[in-house]
């Protein structure tokens, strides 16, 4: 949509006019005063040439801003809106995302898009020439894979390490050293560098090995694999440090190397798992008198640790290190401490005195911890869930520091600080500190760190089941319709706390709203939760227009179950449902569908319960027809109910019968007296009454 | 797309996470809601995966109290699914009514405000009033901003969504001033007005230069201040050609030196010659009062035109003149 802005320059006045002071003589010259040009500060005063000569006009000074700032004042302006998907999504009822694999599959659908889009442009790059961009969008136009330059030499092996073709650099460089040319140390320490980054494999194969590893990670954050993960660890999963691959190759063939050679082929093997040559290419640094910048150093603590040895000589070594840093006069950072905590995690209750030492070392020097840095201190303390006399304050203490700050991204592992803490706050059971987590992810920009899907459910999941658990109904139902599904996908667990929540607060007239809430979040055929429901709806007797709404809310779940029986070959209805939907509908006096249930009993080889068959007795009498009333005693003694015998009774006390009926009465008492003996043994064994 | 069908085969692959090459994209192994002709097996009609079925708009969850701006924060279009209002829009067919929102491509045409409620612009204005600085506090009336600001310039910037940010119209620049805080006398004024011919507006005695000739804004702000520039000073200059002006050419008649004046002078002379009283002189036949009055009326009836009054005038100002009232 195209708006147009028009702006109004005032222009300052042209010295034109005679003055009266005579302090210009010739008016056919003047000179135009001042000049207004776009990007001047300050106009200078207009002096007093107006012909009054008494108010002086102060033009203030412009102010400049960046190029996005009126943008974001715009935005500061509007919050988020509670009812819509996330904007990512396509806003129609229709293409809106239902569940939470459905949000993943369509993202991942958009983004397998892009990249078709990205290969065909790639591919076909003198079709895409034209750049209509302005300013030029350097993303959109093609990008050139292949290397240009075919002949041997150094400025080729550059271009193939721009490129990131780790085999085909390698063999340019066997071929220049083959040749006689001699590479110079630079673009040799580049090599280095690119194989030491991708473990001697192609980029492309490097993620792919890399995916099998983030999933134990992922694991790692989910609620079951907390402490087996750990003890996981040492699995080798991923690229794994070959012994004498081309690295280590290109490395020994190099006539000098300098320390920047060292450092990398150290990195290089921390990355792939091989601590022990890394600190063996340590100690050959050191014999050289070369000195390791923070990065290496970072990543010896990270092999040390990695070494199989008691956690109290690892933290020796980890300490020697240090002073070895503070030796060589290399400055620690914020990645080096982290580094640290993050090893400390694996010691388990040992590392709880060397991880404090460490924070207040950190502070004391001036480093500002990350988020990252309060995660792994978390992890370290609150490592085993029972919550027992032991657990520790510190979450508080970190809590308190940390409210109202404003973080950015430092550290990879920034985006597990917020998933831990909640999951701290939730087996704590504390609802302050759950909001005060709550309110730093919302200052500022720090909702970017709640990290990929999983860890925004598992955080939101953790949140609402402590809403549900600790705080009125009110409010919970306000987060209710604040966060699902607006925010996240419920787990069925967690709209079946809601439930028991909305049962504890006496609530129960929500129930048709969830119901409708959970069909929209794709939960339409858990049967868990329906049971639950239905459950609820049906154990009390309730005022009549809400009795209405049940009986709405149990046909729907009724038309659910048939859907799904519909697809499936072996039907399932549980038991309970049956029997809950029957007496909603009784209760809510319809009659009609109340007795089409009681066939589905038949059909799908259910028992009914004595309850049941009472109040369909009672609506029987009401209705005042004795051949409902036989059918019901048929029903029993179909499925040999022990009942049978008392309904039998009422029926003959209670009803008018004729003679046929009371024949076929008696035929069935007869029939069940037999049966009696045996189903009073197996009674226990009959389920659902 | 069968909601139930695609939780069992992500799940098997915990590793879809990550994003793949092109030829190895999502495989389509779930297939959209008519299966029915692409499986091998019959499946009967009621056994086919349900089609999708559209959730309900989410007006019905919004609350009335809601902050609309965030849900129109931007230009969108028109969502029928997002906005609670009952809007028809369409010709109606015979004995009906216009159509009703939903998959109503009137209303996805035409330009919504949605997003610039009064409600919205109050906190847009309040938002940016940090970027404002203060009015002056000595320019608080018209005149004076007039007085002290005569030149007013009007540019346009155009937005747009496209790759582009050029737009070839953001380069005109418009200029007005009114003449009379120039300092032209009366030959400066007319000149001026002769060189800029249709720029100028005599009822507003308004000057509107609009330059777009040059590329950039910022050049055709300078030829315009230019152009002022010129005009101004070469209206103060009187070229020797200037005088040859002939009577078609002058903005205003001016009796001096005219032929009117030359035929009355003619005439009274040569009545008075008649009379035998050649004693008065030019001079004195301009300086009496019948003449001032005829220059007068011949000077109103050039200048403004005919009309009852004027003609009237002028019939009186002869009929003196002539001695014959």
């Amino acid at each position: 949509m195209a708006a147009a802005a028009s702006a109004r320059w005032l222009r300052v006045r042209c010295r034109l006019s005679l003055p009266l002071t005579g302090r210009w003589i010739g008016a056919c010259e003047p000179a135009p005063r001042c000049r207004f040009c776009s990007g001047s500060a300050a106009l200078p005063k207009v002096e007093g040439t107006d012909v009054t000569g008494i108010e002086e006009v102060v033009i203030p000074k412009r102010k400049t801003w960046d190029k996005v700032a009126v943008l974001q004042a715009l935005a500061s302006t509007v919050n988020r809106d509670v009812t819509a998907a996330p904007y990512a999504f396509l806003d129609d009822p229709y293409l809106t995302p239902t569940s939470s694999v459905e949000s993943r599959s369509f993202l991942l659908a958009k983004k397998s898009g892009e990249n078709a889009a990205k290969f065909i442009i790639n591919s076909h790059p003198k079709y895409f020439q034209k750049d209509i961009a302005e300013p030029h969008i350097p993303c959109l136009m093609p990008e050139c894979f292949e290397p240009q330059l075919e002949d041997v030499s150094e400025a080729a092996l550059k271009e193939r390490i721009k490129l990131k073709k780790v085999k085909a650099s390698v063999d340019m460089f066997d071929q220049l050293l083959q040749a006689g040319t001699t590479v110079s140390l630079e673009t040799t320490n580049s090599l280095l560098d690119l194989l030491c980054y991708y473990g001697d494999q192609e980029p492309s194969a490097y993620y792919n090995f890399q995916q099998t590893e983030k999933s134990e990670e992922l694991e790692e954050a989910t609620e079951e694999n907390t402490v087996k993960s750990k003890k996981r660890a040492g699995q080798q999963f991923g690229v794994i440090w070959r012994a004498k691959n081309n690295a280590e190759r290109i490395f020994a063939l190099m006539p000098e190397k300098n320390a920047h050679s060292y450092c990398t082929m150290i990195r290089g093997m921390v990355k792939h798992r091989a601590p022990v040559e890394a600190l063996n290419m340590y100690a050959e640094l050191l014999n050289n008198r070369l000195h390791a910048d923070v990065y290496t150093f970072n990543s010896l603590i990270e092999a040390t640790a990695a070494m199989n040895e008691k956690f109290d000589e690892k933290w020796n070594n980890i300490l020697e290190l240090l002073n070895q840093m503070v030796a060589q006069k290399v400055t620690p950072n914020l990645q080096t401490f982290n580094t640290i905590l993050k090893c400390l995690r694996r010691f388990y209750a040992f590392g709880k005195s060397p991880a404090l030492q460490t924070l207040r070392e950190m502070k004391a020097i001036g480093i500002e911890p990350s988020l990252a840095t309060y995660h792994y201190i978390i992890q370290l303390f609150y490592q085993n869930e029972n919550v027992s006399k032991g657990s520790s304050l510190v979450i508080y203490d970190i809590m308190n520091e940390i409210v109202g700050k404003k973080f950015s991204p430092q550290d990879p592992d920034d985006d597990m600080f917020f998933q831990s803490a909640m999951k701290v706050c939730s087996s704590l059971r504390d609802l302050e500190l759950a909001y005060q987590v709550h309110g730093l992810l919302n200052t500022g920009d720090n909702r970017k760190f709640i990290g990929p899907d999983h860890r925004r459910n598992f955080y939101y999941s953790k949140f609402f089941s402590l809403l549900c658990l600790m705080e009125q109904i009110d409010v919970t139902l306000k987060w209710y319709k604040d966060l699902i599904p607006s925010v996240f996908f419920p787990h069925s667990q967690a709209l079946i706390d809601l439930l028991q929540a909305l049962d504890v607060a006496n609530r129960l007239d929500m129930i048709p709203q969830i119901w409708r809430d959970s069909k929209e979040c794709g939960h339409a055929f858990r049967s868990e939760l329906k049971e639950e429901m239905l459950m609820l709806m049906a154990r009390d007797r309730q005022p009549a227009e809400l009795q209405e709404a049940f009986a709405d809310c149990a046909a729907d779940i009724k038309s659910t179950f048939e859907s799904q029986d519909a697809r499936q070959t072996a039907p399932h209805w549980p038991a309970s449902a049956l029997n809950c939907i029957a007496v909603l509908f009784l209760r809510a006096g319809r009659t009609q569908d109340a007795w089409k249930m009681l066939g589905l009993f038949r059909k799908h080889n259910k028992i009914p319960r004595s309850e049941l068959l009472n109040e369909f007795m009672d609506s029987a009498k009401a209705s005042n027809s004795p051949a409902q009333a036989i059918e019901i005693v048929q029903l029993a003694g179909a499925f040999s109910l022990p009942v049978c015998e008392s309904l039998t009774k009422r029926v003959m006390a209670d009803f008018a019968l004729s003679q046929e009926q009371k024949e076929a009465l008696g035929y069935l008492t007869a029939y069940d007296s037999d049966g009696d003996s045996s189903s009073d043994s197996d009674s226990d064994s009959r389920g659902g009454k | 797309m069968a909601a139930a069908s695609l939780p069992a085969w992500l799940c098997l692959q915990p590793g879809a996470r990550a994003l793949r090459a092109f030829s190895t994209a999502v495989s389509p192994t779930t297939l959209p809601g008519k299966a029915g002709p692409r499986t091998t097996e019959r499946t009967s009609r009621l056994e086919r995966p349900s089609r999708r079925k559209a959730l309900p708009p989410r007006t019905e969850k919004m609350a009335v109290d809601q902050d609309w701006p965030s849900v129109y924060p931007v230009a969108a279009p028109f969502k029928p699914s997002a906005v609670p209002l009952p809007v028809r829009m369409g010709y109606p067919v015979k004995m009906g009514v216009p159509m009703a929102k939903e998959g109503n491509l009137e209303l996805l045409k035409i330009p919504n405000f949605l997003h610039l409620t009064p409600v919205a612009i109050k906190k847009h204005c309040e938002a940016l009033k940090d970027f404002c600085t203060e009015w002056p506090a000595a320019l608080d009336s018209d005149e004076k901003c007039e007085k002290h600001f005569p030149i007013e310039i009007d540019t346009a910037d155009y937005v747009s969504a496209g790759p582009s940010i050029r737009n070839p119209k953001a380069r005109v620049v418009t200029l007005r001033v009114k003449l009379s805080s120039l300092n032209l006398d009366d030959h400066a004024k007319k000149k001026l007005i002769k060189l800029v011919g249709e720029r100028y507006c005599k009822t507003t005695d308004v000057l509107t230069i609009k330059t777009d000739r040059c590329p950039l804004k910022r050049q055709n702000y300078d030829y315009a201040m230019y152009l002022l520039t010129v005009l101004y000073h070469e209206s103060w200059k009187t070229e020797d050609w200037e005088k040859n002006i002939t009577e078609a050419d002058m903005q205003e008649y001016i009796w001096t030196n005219s032929s009117s004046e030359k035929n009355i002078l003619e005439t009274l002379l040569q009545i008075k010659a008649a009379e035998k009283n050649l004693e008065v002189t030019k001079e004195e036949l301009l300086g009496t009062k019948e003449i001032e009055d005829y220059k007068k009326c011949v000077v109103s009836l050039k200048n403004e035109g005919d009309s009852e009054y004027t003609l009237s005038q002028y019939k009186e100002s002869v009929k003196r003149l002539l001695n014959l009232t």
